[in-house]
């Protein structure tokens, strides 16, 4: 009974520095691609509006960068310490990948982050913007390594268990094993879509407020050209992810959409808009149902053959059900939602609403864009939540038990640490929202120098280590 | 074993210990800035520390970041019953790196003395903490059948306290060092003088654990003094005391860099002698390097990943410190 708690401490203790922790690797990502962008944009054209986009999202960026990589390094080490059995189990492969993500992307970005902030009048031009990149590549690097990991142990592949230990034969399909490619262009384009409707929001805001019109109508028009090639697309990984869960791994597929009993064959399945699953009786106390659709959704046949939940042991079922469909449902939501507001913005691009001089009567849409800001990262958490909870009981599909995973722990030191990490992430969490909120707030600061071509000599003695001098 | 695998394993032990010492000098220098922090009563003095840092701070954490994920793909059982057996020094050193990281850039942003203090206390309570899981390394935790078998507070003993405080000291030694580079006037004056009183204090740390170690754990008396009196494992504390010689010569003599430097082959020396203490096990006396580590697959392809890239990545970070080089004189991060 003991090691019970301690299982689902640990459970409950990853699950909230997870949580926590990727709300700023998103803006990581997508902001620094986005810097790149803007960069280039003023490089290419001379034009110095550019660079004050750089200045001033760079601020942000900045901010939002410390806190991400702190409550990252608990994760690198919560395999050790509340997954040692795993670690042990999987760390041929496992820590190996985390170890590519340390070299080739935690290093990359840390290396040349001091020099993209604070190097603007120490290095050449296109120095920096080599800087910049190797941020934003760095960034997204990490992104794919974590997913490869992640993705492995959902549908672990390239090796077989031998004397407790899994030993790869290939690295290729270890890598690129069958979840891969959804997993990580789902992420990494959740990580755009999020950054871009940050970027529009704070945007629009300003224009509500009709301060800084001519630089905010820039970014936003930047954020809703980019999102009419980034909201459909992600609508279209999503629905890939989904049809690879149902093939790779049919019970949490059935438990995201609260799915019971197979279809017979040429029988279309019935999709649950709506319901209550409920493990204990092994059914939906309620639900809401659309004919056929579930078998077009998972299959992309109309009588595709999906597994139901009754086929597999409730030991071997995900836990949690209502949380699992629930969460699914408002991520998938938001898509859509975040996809209509593309829509709307480009319509009212055609109609010429956009104009410097008209943009600022558009309330609604802009309305319409400041409460976007949060979505994004409203539907990231509840798709970790969903690939999480779903790959339960597992903490390798298929191979390893999460309940055999844990370390050698009393209950007292998860107890103490999870309940640190939560106070310190929600701090966190709350004083960044208020420091993001004034650092947008201000605005861009129009007074910043701008690099000459060439860094000016500077004697040893003359200059400063910091960004004083700017 | 097969020839290729004992080189591999080899190999990613020197790995290993590069990163080891990198993590140590780079990341040690800056906690030590920030235990020096805490006393400073002048917010433009502290703010000159923190700047001397802010270009490099995050590079020089992500060493451990790197270490971490290099241990746990090359020896995963020693990652494993290392991070089992330090539960709590290895978690509250991070809750005390997390506050001191996001204090660079809060402090920009609101009051300063809150995050001050979470700069100064998060460097000290993360030192403290590297200094237990170090002393608790020696001490050697229980392992039964490949895994941790021991109990929450196996690390906490009298020696691993003063294994803590050494490696307080020394930080502290390696931040004022650091700081002669970067400062000039009062500050640099200040910083010599702090150098002083952590290399002495460090120095008496570090002679109690050398003569501690081999009276209470038998398998380091065994290796150290196996071969007689006169052994090679004298040679690494006769360099350290070498190189503390040269060190008070280079304080006396007012030189802005070499301090520093031989700051850094104290450091050096030590953890070569530690090392060549404990090699070929990663945990004493029960697990050796050659027993757990992963199959030759796993670490020759953890060699292109990761092994061909330490060249880059040292020649992009020294990159960053000379663009950053020269004196600091401005308080302000960002």
């Amino acid at each position: 009974m003991a090691n019970f708690s301690v299982v689902d401490l640990s459970r409950l203790q990853f699950a909230i520095t997870t949580l926590f922790h990727i709300l700023w690797p998103v803006l990581t990502i997508g902001l620094s691609l986005y810097l790149v962008v803007t960069e280039c944009l003023w490089l290419r054209t001379g034009d110095v509006g550019w660079y004050h986009h750089c200045r001033f999202w760079g601020r942000l960026f900045l901010l939002n960068f410390g806190v991400g990589v702190v409550t990252g390094l608990p994760l690198e080490f919560e395999f050790g310490t509340n997954w040692a059995a795993f670690s042990k189990v999987a760390g041929g492969f496992f820590g190996n990948i985390l170890g590519f993500e340390g070299a080739m992307a935690f290093m990359l970005e840390a290396g040349f982050l001091g020099i993209m902030m604070f190097g603007w009048q120490r290095v050449p031009r296109a120095m920096h913007l080599l800087a910049t990149s190797m941020v934003a590549l760095g960034g997204s690097i990490s992104a794919f390594w974590i997913l490869v990991a992640n993705s492995w142990m959902q549908t672990p592949a390239g090796g077989h268990m031998v004397n407790g230990h899994f030993v790869i034969d290939s690295y290729v399909q270890a890598v690129f094993n069958p979840d891969m490619p959804w997993g990580f262009s789902h992420m990494w384009v959740a990580c755009l879509e999020t950054s871009l409707f940050v970027v529009g929001g704070a945007s629009a805001w300003h224009l509500l407020k009709g301060r800084d019109i001519a630089f905010f109508r820039r970014s936003l028009l930047l954020a809703a050209a980019l999102a009419v090639i980034v909201t459909p697309l992600q609508i279209y990984l999503g629905d890939g992810s989904g049809k690879s869960v149902f093939k790779e791994q049919p019970a949490k597929g059935a438990a995201i959409e609260g799915h019971w009993s197979t279809n017979p064959p040429g029988r279309p399945a019935a999709w649950a808009l709506l319901a209550w699953p409920d493990k204990g009786a092994q059914r939906n106390d309620w639900q809401i149902t659309i004919p056929g659709v579930l078998s077009w959704l998972a299959t992309g046949s109309l009588d595709g053959r999906v597994v139901g939940l009754h086929a597999f042991p409730p030991d071997d079922q995900p836990p949690l059900l209502p949380l699992l469909f629930y969460a699914f449902r408002i991520m998938a939501a938001i898509g859509f939602a975040l996809f209509c507001l593309t829509l709307w913005t480009a319509w009212a691009g055609l109609r010429r609403k956009l104009g410097a001089d008209v943009v600022a009567g558009q309330k609604w849409l802009l309305r319409a864009w400041v409460a976007a800001i949060p979505l994004g990262y409203v539907a990231v958490d509840m798709g970790w939540i969903t690939r999480e909870v779903g790959r339960q009981p597992w903490v390798i599909y298929g191979i390893l038990r999460t309940s055999d995973a844990v370390s050698n722990l009393p209950a007292a030191s998860v107890g103490f640490t999870t309940v640190g990490y939560f106070l310190i992430d929600s701090l966190l969490l709350v004083t960044f929202v208020v420091f993001a909120w004034r650092t947008i707030r201000k605005g861009p600061d129009f007074t910043l120098p701008v690099p000459a071509r060439e860094p000016r000599r500077l004697s040893p003695e003359g200059h400063r280590a910091n960004g004083g001098e700017t | 074993m097969s020839n290729v695998q004992f080189f591999l394993i080899n190999i990613w032990l020197v790995f290993l210990g590069l990163f080891l010492t990198l993590y140590v000098v780079l990341d040690g220098f800056d906690l030590g800035i920030g235990v020096l922090s805490l006393f400073v009563r002048e917010d433009e003095r502290r703010g000159i520390m923190m700047a001397s840092l802010s270009s490099i701070w995050d590079a020089n954490e992500s060493w451990l970041v790197v270490l971490g994920g290099a241990l746990f793909g090359a020896f995963p059982a020693v990652y494993a019953i290392m991070l089992n057996a330090m539960y709590l020094p290895v978690t509250v050193m991070i809750f005390a790196l997390i506050f001191r990281g996001v204090a660079f850039e809060f402090r920009e942003h609101s009051k300063r003395r809150p995050w001050n203090l979470a700069f100064g206390l998060g460097s000290l309570i993360a030192a403290l903490c590297q200094g237990f899981t170090l002393g608790g390394l020696i001490a050697g935790p229980a392992v039964h059948d490949a895994r941790f078998a021991g109990s929450a507070l196996d690390w906490l003993s009298p020696f691993s306290v003063l294994v803590a405080l050494g490696v307080v000291f020394g930080y502290v030694l390696l931040g004022a060092t650091y700081l002669i580079v970067k400062t000039e006037g009062e500050a640099q004056r200040h910083a010599r003088r702090t150098a002083w009183i952590a290399g002495a204090l460090m120095l008496a740390a570090a002679a109690g654990v050398s003569v501690w170690t081999p009276l209470i754990y038998p398998f380091v008396r065994q290796k150290w003094f196996g071969a007689g009196v006169v052994s090679p494992f004298l040679v690494p504390p006769l360099f350290a005391l070498f190189s503390s010689a040269m060190l008070a010569r280079a304080l006396h003599k007012r030189y802005e860099h070499a301090p520093f430097l031989w700051s850094v082959c104290i450091f050096l020396v030590s953890l070569i002698g530690l090392a060549a203490s404990l090699y070929p096990y990663l945990v004493p006396e029960s697990i050796s390097a050659y027993a757990v580590a992963s199959d030759s697959l796993t670490l020759v392809f953890m060699m292109l990943g990761i092994g061909l890239l330490i060249p880059v990545m040292i020649a992009y970070n020294a990159y960053q410190y000379v663009v950053f080089r020269g004196k600091v004189t401005g308080p302000h991060y960002g």
